[in-house]
């Protein structure tokens, strides 16, 4: 592989997404209140530059960092790439880097790591005392952790799992945080620790380099410090924590360590979300108690603001999700063109392009991808041939619209897996993670024959001779046209 | 007087003379602003009757247009001692 040159910190990213003019410093004061999710949602509605905020109000020393990822051109200076690179340049190099060897992490002296800075223990620690923002009016608190990572291990396999929980702070002391049964962290609870009353040590890294936030993010397999590796190209620096056994970020801003109190849970929510809507309700979630709080000097909290899109929740989501499924798909010898999920779909729907080589190949795609560990955070599949262009939504949707047969090409999967945020879901569905799926199979029949059946696609590409074709291109201008773009 | 608030589903979680459990959030300006207690109180459609305000929030952060007034009868500590 070749040395890559992408942002080691959250510090180097913002200078680098400055100096390509996808950042802004504002310089004058912001309210930790309200104002600073303003200005970071109204950044990911028009999709302007991330909002990099230096001073807030009662917080001297302390910055935010806003919209880390919810543009792709940010994506692409995350990854060392041209900022203009096209998504699937973008697509093609995050596969083939998490396609390498994996990258073992190094485990760097305290004293070498930048978050241990300042340290807070005992009676000092108070979250109170990091700019937690209120990122929505009408939230159920001030949310801690929106762009960040929550560190758990398995207490016997060892799995080490850096995921995205949002929590927010209930107290001084206590966060809680939506982490939904089927995920890594679920899982861990329900079967290790809730079993046996035991606390669950956890480490939340927050101000992350935006490798190790997309890694956090991204539903694969591979452990998250090792992917992190692969993405970057060299090993991620990590350093022990203060209070246990876990391994964080040396780079990061803040950590935040303490124990889950796996039986024992406190009110969290509402908060609004990647549908872009606030679906579930305050309900009993789990609940962190924290320990310990170290901070780099000047610490910048990252902040994502969950709406309508786009923001990273929707675009880095949307993104990571669909080329793991595409991982999926190759690795059952389907014949996939590739994978994509438009971020403003909010990565609900898998959008598929396949050579229809046999019967039912729209429907296996679905049952894999549906089947999957990652099944439960999309509901719609849409199946279109080899010949349409995947990324574009204008091919896509006439895909959908003139060959999906209404009664033969919609399937309805009942009684899967839910999630409580599906705006579309029902009070009881979102009480109990019910989910539906629905394929939408967009291919002719296999059974068709090709020449009778099939309709002809009418297109300048599909129904003139190359010759008639080459011609009008070539006298475009001087019919009187523009140069087509 | 103190400023809370608090997130109900349904208004009948605020019963009127009687003492309540409930999750409460200060209002009250400065770093603590949002941070919860669990308390046993008392509150009152009638802003006269007690000397703190409470504003009430349902399950999606709608803010409702009732006011109450509360009183704080005592903080309750609901975290298990082993995790203290």
């Amino acid at each position: 592989m070749s040395k890559i040159s992408a942002p080691r910190s959250n510090r180097e990213f913002i200078e680098a997404c400055v100096r390509h003019g996808d950042a802004v410093r504002i310089k004058q004061e912001v309210d930790w209140e309200n104002e600073a999710g303003a200005i970071v949602r109204r950044a990911c509605e028009l999709g302007a530059a991330a909002p990099f905020m230096e001073k807030i109000k009662d917080y001297p020393g302390f910055s935010y960092f806003g919209a880390p990822l919810s543009t792709y051109r940010r994506m692409a200076i995350s990854l060392g790439m041209d900022p203009a690179s096209s998504l699937p340049e973008i697509g093609a190099e995050y596969l083939k880097r998490t396609n390498s060897e994996p990258i073992a992490p190094v485990v760097i002296d305290r004293k070498d790591a930048p978050c241990k800075e300042n340290i807070l223990r005992g009676k000092d620690v108070d979250l109170c005392k990091l700019p937690v923002p209120l990122v929505h009016d009408g939230d159920g608190g001030r949310y801690v952790g929106t762009w960040h990572a929550v560190v758990t291990k398995h207490p016997v396999r060892g799995d080490v799992n850096w995921g995205m929980y949002r929590q927010m702070m209930f107290d001084g002391r206590t966060m809680s945080g939506a982490v939904f049964p089927f995920s890594d962290l679920g899982k861990q609870l329900s079967e290790y620790y809730l079993p046996r009353g035991e606390a669950a040590p956890f480490a939340t890294a927050i101000g992350l380099s935006p490798l190790a936030a997309m890694a956090a993010c991204a539903p694969s397999p591979i452990p998250e410090p090792e992917l992190v590796g692969m993405l970057s190209g060299e090993p991620a620096r990590l350093v022990k924590c203060e209070t246990n056994d876990l391994e964080v970020p040396a780079d990061a801003e803040i950590i935040i360590e303490g124990v889950i109190c796996p039986d024992y849970k406190v009110e969290e929510g509402p908060f609004g979300e990647y549908t872009g809507y606030r679906t579930s309700p305050r309900d009993f979630r789990v609940t962190f108690r924290v320990d310990c709080i170290t901070y780099r000097n000047n610490a910048t909290m990252t902040i994502s603001n969950m709406g309508v899109p786009q923001d990273e929740g929707q675009l880095l989501r949307s993104f990571s999700l669909g080329l793991e499924l595409e991982k999926l798909l190759r690795s059952q010898g389907i014949p996939i063109t590739g994978v994509y999920m438009h971020p403003r779909s909010t990565h609900h729907m898998m959008i598929v392009g396949v050579k229809p080589a046999y019967t039912g190949i729209a429907q296996q795609i679905a049952q894999l991808a549906f089947g999957s560990k990652l099944g439960p955070w999309f509901h719609m599949v849409m199946v279109v041939d080899d010949q349409t262009d995947i990324y574009n939504w204008d091919e896509v949707y006439h895909a959908f619209c003139t060959r999906c047969h209404p009664e033969n090409g919609i399937h309805v999967y009942r009684n899967t897996t839910g999630t409580p945020l599906y705006p579309f879901a029902t009070p009881h569905e979102r009480k109990y993670s019910i989910g539906s799926k629905v394929l939408f199979d967009c291919l002719w029949p296999v059974d068709w024959d090709k020449t009778n059946d099939v309709p002809t696609l009418v297109s300048f590409k599909n129904v003139y001779p190359k010759d008639i074709q080459e011609r009008v291109l070539k006298n475009w201008e001087s019919y009187g046209y523009p140069q087509a773009k | 007087m103190n400023q809370w608030e608090v997130f109900v589903m349904d208004m009948s979680e605020l019963a009127e003379g009687k003492d309540i459990e409930l999750s409460i959030r200060t209002l009250n300006p400065g770093l603590q602003k949002y941070t919860y207690k669990r308390v046993r109180a008392q509150v009152s459609s009638s802003l006269d009757k007690f000397a703190d305000r409470l504003q009430v929030r349902l399950g999606r952060g709608q803010l409702s247009a009732a006011k109450y007034s509360i009183k704080v009868i005592e903080e309750i500590q609901r975290m298990p001692a082993k995790y203290l």
